[in-house]
C-alpha cells in the first residue's frame, strides 16, 4: 500500500532558520520533513509522510498576504498531496494566523483537506477554527509530543475520507457545528463527575458552553456635554506617521496613546493608519474620517462639548484576539478614568 | 378597563371557539406560527407583557402552526425587557429545524389545535388566581 | 427512607396459556392480560405483541415505558395515587423485573411520535432497544372522547398492565439486591456524613397540560408548588409520566421509576457526598409559575443548607426558561451547579442549542443535538402502524420512503436525547 502524502507548513523559527530576524523571509520548499514534522512523520507509522515542507517567514507571509498565498499554494500544487498540515503554532500569534490563513486557502482553492494546531488563546484560533480544523494544543512546543498524534491521527482520518467524529473525539477546536458522539460513561454519571469537580474547584470542561453576549449596561446619560471631556478611542488604527510603536496590522499586541495638544487636523504628512484589513487609502488621505480630531475641535470651539482629551488611543482591530481587546480596553479605560475624562467616542472601520 | 388582568393573542380558531366567551382573545386567523410571534412582539414593543412562555413546552414550534400566548390586558409606558428577550427567542427557535410535518391532514391540524388550546388552558387557574401586578 | 429493590432478570418474553416467571422468562397468557384493559370503554381494541433486542421490529408510536415492579414489603402499592392507594412508598423491599418493559403504543392524537427499534442504528440510540418489551397495542374507540380522556385510559392501561406483569415476581428470589437509603436531615448531620458536601438532585417534570403532564402521587404536577420526595419513592413509582410528545427527551415511567442521577448520587453518597435530598420542581406555562416555582428551588435548597446540585430537565422549549431560572437561583444562593439538558442544534449544528441561556450555566452535560439526522432501514415487523410517522415530531417532508426506511431527525427515537442523563449520547 503507498502511503499517502502530505505537505507540512512551518515558520522559519521551526524550519531552523531563525528567530524574528529572520521573520521576513519568504516562503521556500525543501524535501521531506523538517523539525516538527520528524515528529509528525513519526505519528504517521508507515501509513502517511509529509514529502515537502514549506518554509515561511511569519512577518513576511501576514505582510504580504496575497503574494504569500499564492506562493505557497502554488508549492502546494506541484506535490498534490492527500492532506495538508500546518503548524502546531501553538501560542505564537502571527505563526498562528498565517497557519490559519494557508490552511483556509488550501481548502478553499485546491480542495485539499487541512489540519493545523495551535493553543485556544492563539489569535489564529478564533480567526480560523470555523473554517478550518485546528488541533488544540497548550501554549508552548514542549506539548508537540502529544500534539503530533492528535494531528495526525485526524490528517490520516481526512485522508482516508473517514467521517471526523466530534471535537472532544478528533480533539480540534470547537468549531460552531454541534456534533453527537458516544461519551464512556451516561450522562449522569458525568453530571456526578463534574459536579465533583466543580466542588472541588477542580477543571472541569462543559460539554456545552453557552452562548457569550457579554452585553455591557449603558453608561447614564451625559446631563451636560458642553462641560464633558471627551476623548477618542479607535480600532481603525490611526497612528502617527510612521507607526512610531509599531501597532501591528493585524493581530494586534498593543495600542498605542498619542498626544493631539495643539493638533487641529489630522493630515496625509502628520498621520496614517497601521490597520491591514480594509484599503487605507482614504484613511492616509485624511485620518479624520476614522478619527474625527477636526470636527471634534469644531465642537469644543462651539462650546457644544467641554473640551477634546488631549490624548487619544488607538489600536487594529483586525484580527485581534477577543481576550487582547479586553485587556487594552481595562487599560485605556483605566488612564481615562485617572485623567477625568466624561465621555468617549470609539471609532471603528 | 377590561374584566381580566390578562388577553390571549391567538391563531388558533380552537382556541377562538373554546374561549372566545370567557376569555378575551385578539385572534388572527390567517397568521402563520410565525406572523403569530411577531404580532406577539409587536405587542411587546408597545408596553405588553408576556404571560405564558411564546415557546411550546416539547411540541417543536416548527412542527404546529398553531400559537397562543397570554399577555396582560393594559400596557405600560416602557417594554419589558424580559418578555422582548423572551419572544425574540421563540422567533429565533421556529427558524432552527427543516423538520415540516408533511401531512397536515384535518385529523393532524385538529390535534395541534387541541395541544395549544391544552397549552393556554393551562395557565388559566395561574393567571385567574392572581391580580394585576 | 430505606428500600430494598431485589432485581429478577428476565431473559425473554413468551405467550402461553398460563402467566409465570420460568428460568428468568416472562410466561404471558396474552388474551387473559388484555381483558382488563378491553374493560375500559374508551379502548376500541388492544393486543399484545412481543419484541425481543436484535429482532428485526419497530415499535410506533410509542407511548409510555414501564418496568413492572411489586411492593413486596413496606406500605403501598406500586404507581400510589394513579392505580394504587395514596399511602407512602419508598420504604420495605420492591422486586423489579430488569431487562424488560410494558411499551404502551398507538396513536392519541395525529401527530404522535415514537419509534424503538430492536435492531439497526436506532437501536443504539434508545435504551429500550436492548430489552425484552411486552408491547401493549390499543386503539381507542372514535366515540367523541376527549383526548385527554384517551390519553388517561391508555397511560392506566400501561400501569395497570405494568403492575399485574409486576406480580409474577412477587414470591420469586432476587437475583441481586441493592440497599437504598435516604436520610433525614439529622441523619445528614451524622458523623460519616457531616464532612461531605451537601447535594441535592433538582428533577424537572414536564407539566403542561395534554400530552404534557407528569402526576406524583397521582396529584398533576402542574398544580403543585416545589417540594421535596425520597429518591426510594421515586424507585417504587411515586412519579409517573403522562407525557407523550417529545419522544427523545420525554422522561418516560421506566425513567422515573431507575432515574439514573438518583442512582449516580446514591453510588457517591457517604464517599465523595453527602445526598441530602430530592426536589422536584414543575415546568409550567405561564410564566409567574416559573418564577415561583424556580424561587422555591432555590428557597428548598436554602432550607437544606445545600453546597451543591444536580438539575435535570424535561422537552424541550419553554422549559430551558425553567432549567436556566432554576441553575441561576442555585448558583446565586451559591450552590455549585450542574445541569443535565439536550439540544436542537438544527440539523447542520450550527444553530444556538438551547431557547434560554445564562452565564450562571457553567457546568452542563448534553444528551446531544435531537435535529441530528438518522436513517432507519426498514424493519421486518412493525408493532402499531407507520401512518405517523411522517407527521411525528423530527420526520420531515418524504421522511417515510416507499421501502419502509425513515430519515428522520434523532427527536423520533424513544429515550434518544434524555435529559436525565439516562445515555451515553452527547454532543460537542
Amino acid at each position: 500500500m503507498s502511503k499517502y502524502k502530505l505537505v507540512h507548513y512551518i515558520n522559519q523559527f521551526y524550519g531552523g532558520i531563525g528567530g524574528e530576524e529572520k521573520a521576513d523571509i519568504p516562503a521556500e520548499k525543501r524535501a521531506g520533513a523538517i523539525g516538527p514534522g520528524l515528529a509528525l512523520n513519526q505519528a504517521f507509522g508507515d501509513e502517511a509522510e509529509i514529502v515537502s515542507t514549506i518554509i515561511c517567514g511569519d512577518s513576511w507571509f501576514n505582510e504580504n498576504l496575497e503574494e504569500a498565498k499564492k506562493t505557497v499554494l502554488e508549492m502546494v500544487r506541484e506535490d498534490q498531496p492527500d492532506v495538508f498540515i500546518a503548524g502546531p503554532a501553538f501560542n505564537a500569534g502571527r505563526y498562528g494566523v498565517a497557519c490559519g490563513a494557508i490552511s483556509e486557502a488550501v481548502k478553499n482553492e485546491l480542495g485539499i483537506p487541512v489540519v493545523t494546531g495551535m493553543y485556544i488563546e492563539n489569535p489564529g484560533a478564533d480567526m480560523y477554527r470555523e473554517k478550518v480544523y485546528i488541533i488544540e494544543t497548550k501554549n508552548s512546543a514542549a506539548d508537540m509530543r502529544k500534539a503530533a498524534p492528535k494531528m495526525a491521527k485526524l490528517a490520516l482520518k481526512l485522508a482516508k475520507g473517514e467521517e471526523i467524529g466530534a471535537s472532544a473525539e478528533d480533539n480540534y477546536l470547537p468549531n460552531g457545528i454541534r456534533k453527537n458522539f458516544f461519551e464512556k460513561k451516561r450522562g449522569s454519571e458525568r453530571a456526578v463527575e463534574m459536579l465533583l469537580a466543580k466542588i472541588n474547584g477542580k477543571a472541569y470542561t462543559t460539554e456545552y458552553p453557552m452562548p457569550d453576549f457579554d452585553r455591557v449596561d449603558p453608561q447614564p446619560a451625559i446631563k451636560d456635554l458642553s462641560k464633558a471631556t471627551v476623548a477618542l478611542v479607535t480600532s481603525g488604527g490611526i497612528v502617527p506617521k510612521g507607526n512610531p510603536d509599531r501597532i501591528e496590522s493585524s493581530s494586534a499586541t498593543k495600542f498605542g496613546e498619542y498626544d493631539i495638544t495643539g493638533v487641529e487636523d489630522l493630515t496625509a504628512e502628520t498621520y496614517e493608519t497601521a490597520h491591514g484589513g480594509y484599503d487605507p487609502v482614504y484613511a492616509n488621505q485624511d485620518a479624520d474620517r476614522v478619527l474625527p480630531v477636526d470636527v471634534m475641535r469644531e465642537f469644543e470651539r462651539e462650546g457644544i462639548i467641554g473640551k477634546l482629551h488631549n490624548k487619544f488611543y488607538t489600536t487594529t482591530g483586525n484580527g485581534t484576539a477577543v481576550a487582547s481587546a479586553k485587556k487594552f480596553a481595562e487599560e485605556i479605560a483605566r488612564r481615562l478614568i485617572a485623567d477625568g475624562v466624561d465621555a468617549i467616542l470609539l471609532t471603528s472601520t | 378597563m377590561s374584566a381580566k388582568a390578562y388577553k390571549v393573542v391567538t391563531n388558533n380558531p380552537l382556541v377562538k371557539e373554546r374561549l372566545d366567551e370567557s376569555v378575551e382573545l385578539y385572534f388572527f386567523e390567517e397568521d402563520t406560527h410565525r406572523d403569530l410571534l411577531e404580532r406577539v412582539r409587536d405587542f411587546v414593543h408597545k408596553g405588553y407583557r408576556i404571560l405564558t412562555h411564546p415557546l411550546a413546552g416539547s411540541v417543536k414550534p416548527w412542527e404546529t402552526p398553531y400559537r397562543s400566548v397570554m399577555i396582560t390586558a393594559e400596557k405600560e409606558d416602557k417594554i419589558d425587557i424580559s418578555s422582548l428577550e423572551m419572544i425574540e427567542q421563540a422567533i429565533f427557535a421556529l427558524e432552527k429545524s427543516k423538520a415540516r410535518p408533511v401531512v397536515l391532514n384535518e385529523k393532524v391540524l385538529v390535534d395541534f389545535q387541541l395541544i395549544d388550546l391544552s397549552l393556554i388552558q393551562s395557565a388559566l387557574p395561574s393567571a385567574e388566581a392572581q391580580g394585576r401586578h | 427512607m430505606k428500600l430494598e429493590l431485589g432485581y429478577i432478570d428476565i431473559k425473554g418474553i413468551r405467550f402461553d396459556d398460563y402467566n409465570a416467571i420460568e428460568d428468568g422468562v416472562l410466561v404471558v397468557n396474552p388474551d387473559e392480560l388484555v381483558k382488563p384493559v378491553l374493560e375500559d370503554e374508551l379502548i376500541k381494541s388492544a393486543h399484545f405483541e412481543i419484541a425481543a433486542p436484535g429482532e428485526s421490529v419497530r415499535i410506533t408510536p410509542v407511548k409510555d415505558v414501564i418496568e413492572p415492579r411489586v411492593k413486596v414489603e413496606g406500605p403501598g402499592a406500586i404507581f400510589p395515587g394513579m392505580i394504587a392507594k395514596v399511602d407512602t412508598v419508598g420504604s420495605g423491599r420492591t422486586h423489579v423485573m430488569r431487562g424488560m418493559a410494558v411499551v404502551t403504543a398507538g396513536p392519541i392524537v395525529g401527530f404522535q411520535e415514537g419509534i424503538i427499534d430492536m435492531t439497526g442504528p436506532g437501536a443504539d440510540y434508545s435504551p429500550f432497544s436492548q430489552l425484552h418489551n411486552l408491547v401493549l397495542v390499543m386503539e381507542m374507540q372514535d366515540n367523541g372522547a376527549t383526548a385527554h380522556e384517551y390519553e388517561k385510559a391508555a397511560r392506566m392501561a400501561g400501569l395497570a398492565t405494568a403492575a399485574r406483569v409486576g406480580e409474577l415476581a412477587r414470591e420469586l428470589v432476587p437475583d441481586e439486591v441493592e440497599v437504598f437509603e435516604t436520610p433525614t436531615i439529622a441523619q445528614s448531620y451524622s458523623d460519616e456524613l457531616k464532612d461531605l458536601p451537601r447535594v441535592a438532585y433538582v428533577m424537572m417534570l414536564q407539566s403542561q397540560g395534554l400530552l404534557h403532564d407528569t402526576y406524583c402521587y397521582g396529584v398533576d404536577v402542574k398544580r403543585t408548588l416545589t417540594t421535596m420526595i425520597s429518591a426510594t419513592e421515586v424507585m417504587d413509582g411515586a412519579i409517573v409520566s403522562g407525557n407523550c410528545v417529545s419522544a427523545c427527551d420525554k422522561n418516560t415511567t421506566y425513567h422515573h421509576l431507575n432515574n439514573p442521577v438518583i442512582q449516580d448520587l446514591f453510588k457517591q453518597h457517604g464517599k465523595t457526598l453527602n445526598y441530602v435530598g430530592t426536589i422536584i420542581t414543575n415546568e409550567n406555562v405561564y410564566l409567574a409559575d416559573k418564577l415561583r416555582s424556580s424561587d422555591w428551588t432555590a428557597k428548598l435548597a436554602d432550607f437544606l443548607s445545600l453546597d451543591a446540585a444536580i438539575v435535570s430537565q424535561e422537552g424541550f422549549g419553554n422549559p430551558d426558561t425553567d432549567l436556566i431560572l432554576n441553575c441561576k437561583k442555585l448558583e446565586a444562593k451559591g450552590v455549585k451547579t450542574v445541569i443535565i439538558t439536550d439540544e436542537y442544534a438544527g440539523q447542520d449544528g450550527k444553530s444556538q442549542s438551547l431557547a434560554d441561556a445564562d452565564v450562571a450555566a457553567d457546568a452542563v452535560v448534553t444528551g446531544g443535538n435531537a435535529n441530528e439526522l438518522i436513517l432507519l432501514p426498514p424493519m421486518d415487523r412493525v408493532i402499531g402502524c407507520l401512518d405517523y410517522v411522517d407527521k411525528i415530531a423530527g420526520g420531515h417532508d418524504g421522511s417515510l420512503r416507499p421501502d419502509g426506511s425513515i430519515e428522520a431527525e434523532l427527536q423520533v427515537i424513544t429515550g434518544s436525547t434524555n435529559e436525565m442523563g439516562f445515555n451515553r449520547l452527547s454532543a460537542r
